[in-house]
């Protein structure tokens, strides 16, 4: 166990409100990423909830023999999948069509797989300058909606919540492969509202 | 050597260190080659940033649940 977990659970077991209000700041996140793949949106507000109550619970078991951040997106992914029943889960790999489409075949040309547009040069070349675009951030988030629950959960958890992708299948029960696709169709579309915001200005 | 569409398809999997070996020399082969790829590549990483550094949409009572999950604690320990 991480040092500074060693230091939060000792206060946390000791009821310090402040120690539970940086847990929920720094976790909540995470925790609704992981219900959100696996109840959809309209549970995981319950979710969350049964996962708090279930970590105040136990709290005093807890051993450390992972970190905290994985004990509780663990309690979180059982949670969700006590509510739904696992059996009545299928691994939807459904591909939503996206506002501003993907980097499909049309890109590339069927003779010779060479970039029949090439990728246009974006203006900026830092997250921070990207994001003082205007009304890039909210084109952004239109594109991750847009997206399924699964694939924006999965995009969000390894780009966001940094989840190496083995966590990422052992919380949601999926196939590496599976999680491996949902990933990459999830970023060429980003790429490709980036792509189109950077060329056009517009959403 | 891989084709565009080949690299492109391959680019999650590079950056996630989820190739082979050979697989991933493959990759490397190609962008050493393709400056249109290396932009692709170069972009996709700018991308996983931006991401990264979106701001967090602020969360609500945060307060009242730390507040009711202390005292739910102080009550179960002994």
């Amino acid at each position: 166990m991480a040092a500074d977990d060693i230091h939060l659970l000792a206060r946390l077991l000791a009821g310090e409100q402040q120690a539970f209000k940086e847990l929920v700041t720094t976790y909540q996140s995470a925790m609704r990423a992981v219900a959100y793949a696996i109840v959809g949106q309209r549970h995981v507000e319950e979710v969350v909830q049964d996962a708090w109550l279930s970590v105040v619970r136990h709290i005093a078991s807890f051993e450390g023999r992972s970190s905290l951040k994985t004990w509780l997106l663990t309690i979180t992914a059982n949670s969700a999948k006590n509510r739904y029943k696992l059996n009545h889960r299928e691994v939807l790999m459904d591909d939503l069509p996206a506002p501003h489409g993907s980097i499909d075949d049309n890109r590339f040309s069927s003779a010779d797989g060479h970039w029949l547009v090439a990728p246009f040069a974006w203006h900026q070349d830092t997250p921070e300058a990207l994001l003082t675009e205007g009304e890039l951030r909210e084109c952004l988030e239109r594109t991750l909606l847009s997206l399924s629950d699964l694939q924006s959960s999965v995009l969000l958890l390894r780009e966001r919540q940094g989840l190496e992708l083995e966590e990422i299948c052992n919380l949601l029960e999926i196939s590496l492969s599976n999680v491996r696709v949902l990933l990459h169709r999830a970023r060429l579309k980003v790429f490709a509202t980036v792509e189109h915001f950077e060329e056009t200005g517009e959403c | 050597m891989l084709t565009c569409k080949e690299q492109v398809a391959r680019s999650s999997d590079y950056l996630d260190g989820q190739l082979s070996f050979r697989e991933n020399l493959m990759v490397r082969h190609h962008l050493l080659f393709c400056p249109n790829c290396r932009r692709f590549l170069r972009q996709m990483r700018l991308m996983q940033a931006t991401l990264k550094a979106m701001p967090e949409k602020p969360q609500e009572g945060i307060d009242a649940l730390a507040e009711r999950l202390a005292a739910q604690r102080r009550d179960d320990s002994p």
